[in-house]
């Protein structure tokens, strides 16, 4: 029996890699508070409320998790409500790319993800470029070669100047000294609508979007923004095999935590979330809206923020925007 | 497939037991959200995504559709009785449903608010079965040139609002453009107005202002020493408290207004149900024999805005199953869940999954009934609240507001933001300030100012591109608009000198 456990939880230890007996028995027991940037029904918000829905559909967590809006900022508010939580074990933070982005650009958005704990990358959101299907480019040098030749004519929709689709275009544009023009649109249906009516050229769009319309035969796809091609897209270069050897910034969906957490606490989260990872309700979500499975754990999201910010920091520079950080 | 054909599908699919029961809990709970000011549809929805993960998929989307629609009858009922708006499509019904409330036709109101949105619901529902796809090119046309000639169109309404000064109103209204500018720029990602306040830089959020300068302020007002709390009076049976014979023949072309306002606006994915209903408010106006009694306590007041945000319902649902592209915050999560049941939202949707769509479109048919049998005899019981003394009154409407305002963000900051804009709107009474060109600049500044740099950067900073055919003739209208209450003060001038001159 003893001998047993004992085996039991040296398993544990092995498979979450961190040492310690304590560490392994930490558990929750107050409600585990999810904090979202996002107001109920936004991409995050979602993301949460289904993760809550799995965690205990699987049995993974042994009390309820429950989803905290705090919306407005761009992620600063849920920013700084998390950094308040200093040293609190039953708060998360799940964050985007925009945490990132923001507090470069915002000198009001105090709290940045280094004040933070990372604890875990869950996700990677692949995109693809998307251009009409009657429109002359078949190819992702095609639409560069045009916008070389008519700089600042071609269109392309996206969402805030700081969004990846943005990052992406600067990145392009520094590469290959071609110019075009960036629209913003608030929501992802505007961006889509001027791209299907022709108001724009060319969309950077999440392929689970793109999918349908590809089947209607309403959208073509030049290129993909993912390390290997994606299921739903084995045809389609990436950019690297498109010709563009840049790097293109991941946008990422990834779980922190606040300020001075307990060691064993975040050690029982991040071996939460790699748990998770491997269920079947995740790897069907994952499948579902089409994206990259791409767990890590805290050490790794550190680094990876880490170097994101710096290729953040680049590209707005060219763009010639105001950093503030 | 044929209409017929697929709407007798459809009904095959929505009159089953079950189905039927998802179709009355969509709609019950669509009516709660919609009283309970704050809470709106896309939250309520996306707590409830979850729970539907196991359910029927076409239950589920007849439930979530329900409440979306639903909410839309539900959100004038504290408008009319409190001056608190329920949603935010809602805002402009308390302009004439508040007053028609303090001349003690409350019933008549909410009666002819749950009519006005059967008539309009049931038009939208119609119009989404018979001329959606054709509709679909339509919702492509509209792009940021068109967006931005709609909301000059929309500004253009605040002569209608504004009372008897033109320059106050317009004051009024530049007040509600800058709140409007408030928060990080989405082109250019730099802070306006922020004060150096983290909370600030997602803007103000347009219900807190409502809330503020119409309820809070009116309960302020109300607590003036002079003014004896009062009742209000309120007429006794059911009969009595209905719409009688005339108010409907008075808001006939009201209900076709709000119908194709409503629907016409639902179907851009840039616009929304707020915009529909201050347009069809404002046309209903323009063409009335008697705009002068608007802001008074006309029923056309109440029935061309609420039959407005209804058609916008339907109308919202064209470029989600047509297209695949979600209009609203709403929309998007309508099809995050389709998604996630197994669906393919997209221009094949309606070919590939007709159950779905038509079990939807024949629910809406039955919601529509199941809501104005819901509504109408709540009206009796709504009614009463007015019987409340004030001292029981207006703290119940201050609690209303801020449990409101708290349970969308649960922020401190935001309830003071309610404080302010409640001694702002106090103050606008005091100085004889109309607050609707406020509301109206807050609610079409962000669009119109974002539709504008969007056209230009899309015509590389010409301004030609906002002539083209469509955006012109939005404009001309606005001109029209502005230009017309011109030529009737000059008319009267006229005729006040050739009177004097006799």
């Amino acid at each position: 029996m003893r001998f047993s456990k004992i085996i039991c939880t040296l398993a544990i230890t092995a498979l979450t890699g961190v040492g310690g007996l304590a560490q392994a028995q930490w558990k929750p027991t107050k409600t585990l508070e999810v904090i979202v940037h996002t107001a109920p029904g936004g991409g995050n918000d979602l993301l949460a409320r289904a993760v809550a829905q799995m965690l205990e559909k699987e049995k993974l967590l042994p009390v309820r998790m429950q989803v905290i809006n705090k919306p407005g900022g761009n992620g600063a508010v849920a920013a700084a409500a998390l950094s308040e939580k200093k040293g609190e074990s039953n708060v998360l933070g799940f964050i985007t790319s925009v945490w990132i982005a923001n507090p470069l650009t915002t000198s009001e958005a105090k709290v940045t993800l280094h004040d933070l704990t990372p604890v875990a990358n869950l996700l990677r959101e692949p995109a693809v470029f998307a251009v009409r299907t009657d429109s002359p480019y078949k190819t992702l040098k095609d639409f560069i070669d045009a916008a070389k030749a008519k700089p600042g004519e071609l269109k392309q929709s996206g969402g805030s100047v700081t969004s990846r689709d943005n990052i992406i275009r600067q990145t392009l544009q520094t590469a290959t000294g071609a110019k075009w023009a960036f629209v913003s649109f608030q929501g992802g249906g505007e961006r889509l609508a001027a791209l299907l009516g022709g108001h724009v050229d060319m969309m950077v769009i999440e392929p689970q979007e793109a999918g349908e319309q590809i089947r209607a035969g309403k959208l073509r796809v030049l290129a993909q923004i993912a390390d290997k091609p994606l299921p739903g897209y084995p045809n389609v270069p990436t950019l690297k095999q498109a010709g563009f050897d840049v790097v293109a910034t991941p946008q990422i969906r990834a779980v922190v935590a606040p300020p001075g957490i307990p060691k064993e606490a975040l050690a029982y989260y991040e071996d939460l979330f790699l748990k998770l990872s491997k269920t079947a309700s995740w790897k069907k979500y994952v499948e579902d809206y089409q994206l990259e499975d791409s767990y890590s754990t805290g050490a790794d999201l550190g680094k990876s923020i880490t170097q994101i910010e710096k290729d953040m920091r680049a590209q707005f520079q060219v763009a010639g925007m105001k950093l503030v950080r | 497939m044929d209409v017929l054909s697929g709407l007798m599908q459809g009904f095959s699919v929505a009159l089953t037991p079950i189905n039927l029961g998802m179709c009355f809990l969509g709609c019950f709970l669509g009516t709660v959200v919609g009283v309970l000011p704050g809470l709106g549809p896309p939250a309520t929805i996306a707590m409830l995504l979850p729970l539907t993960f196991k359910m029927d998929p076409t239950g589920a989307m007849i439930m979530l559709a329900g409440i979306y629609y639903g909410a839309k009858y539900g959100g004038s009922t504290t408008s009319i009785l409190l001056n608190v708006p329920g949603e935010t499509s809602s805002v402009v019904t308390c302009l004439d449903g508040y007053q028609m409330a303090r001349n003690g036709r409350a019933g008549a109101a909410l009666g002819i608010s749950a009519i006005a949105s059967f008539i309009a619901g049931t038009v939208g529902t119609v119009l989404l079965m018979l001329v959606a796809p054709p509709l679909a090119k339509l919702t492509l046309a509209f792009s940021a040139p068109e967006y931005f000639a709609l909301m000059v169109l929309g500004l253009a309404m605040v002569v209608l609002l504004a009372g008897d000064s033109l320059t106050k109103a317009l004051l009024s209204m530049m007040v509600g453009l800058w709140i409007a500018s408030m928060g990080t720029d989405l082109f250019t990602a730099t802070s306006r107005f922020t004060f150096g306040q983290t909370e600030l830089l997602g803007g103000i959020e347009f219900v807190i202002v409502a809330i503020g300068i119409f309820a809070v302020a009116e309960v302020m007002a109300n607590m003036e020493p002079e003014k004896p709390l009062d009742m209000l009076p309120v007429p006794k049976g059911l009969k009595n408290l209905l719409p009688t014979w005339q108010d409907m023949k008075d808001c006939k072309y009201a209900f076709l207004n709000g119908s194709l306002v409503g629907f016409f606006i639902g179907i851009l994915p840039g616009a929304g149900a707020t915009i529909s209903s201050f347009l069809s408010y404002g046309f209903e106006k323009s063409y009335s024999k008697h705009p002068e009694k608007f802001g008074t306590g006309v029923i056309e007041g109440v029935a061309a805005p609420e039959g407005a945000n209804n058609a916008d319902t339907a109308g919202a649902m064209v470029p989600l199953l047509t297209l695949g592209i979600p209009g609203s915050g709403t929309t998007a999560i309508l099809l995050a869940a389709l998604v996630l049941w197994g669906f393919k939202p997209g221009p094949l949707f309606i070919e590939e999954s007709p159950a779905l769509f038509w079990g939807l479109v024949a629910s809406m048919y039955i919601g529509n009934v199941v809501l104005l049998i819901l509504n109408l005899p709540l009206v009796a019981l709504f009614a009463q609240l007015l019987k409340m003394p004030g001292y029981v009154m207006y703290p119940l409407i201050l609690g209303v507001s801020i449990i409101g305002i708290y349970t969308t963000d649960s922020s401190i900051f935001q309830l003071s933001l309610l404080v302010v804009f409640g001694l702002v709107g106090y103050a606008m009474r005091k100085l004889d300030f109309p607050t609707a060109p406020l509301v109206l600049g807050l609610v079409l500044g962000d669009s119109m100012e974002k539709a504008l740099r969007q056209s230009l950067m899309m015509s590389q900073g010409s301004l030609s591109i906002l002539f083209r055919p469509i955006p012109a003739a939005l404009l001309c209208i606005a001109a029209f608009l502005l230009i017309v209450p011109l030529i009737k003060k000059f008319n009267a001038a006229r005729v006040q000198m050739i009177d004097g001159e006799a």
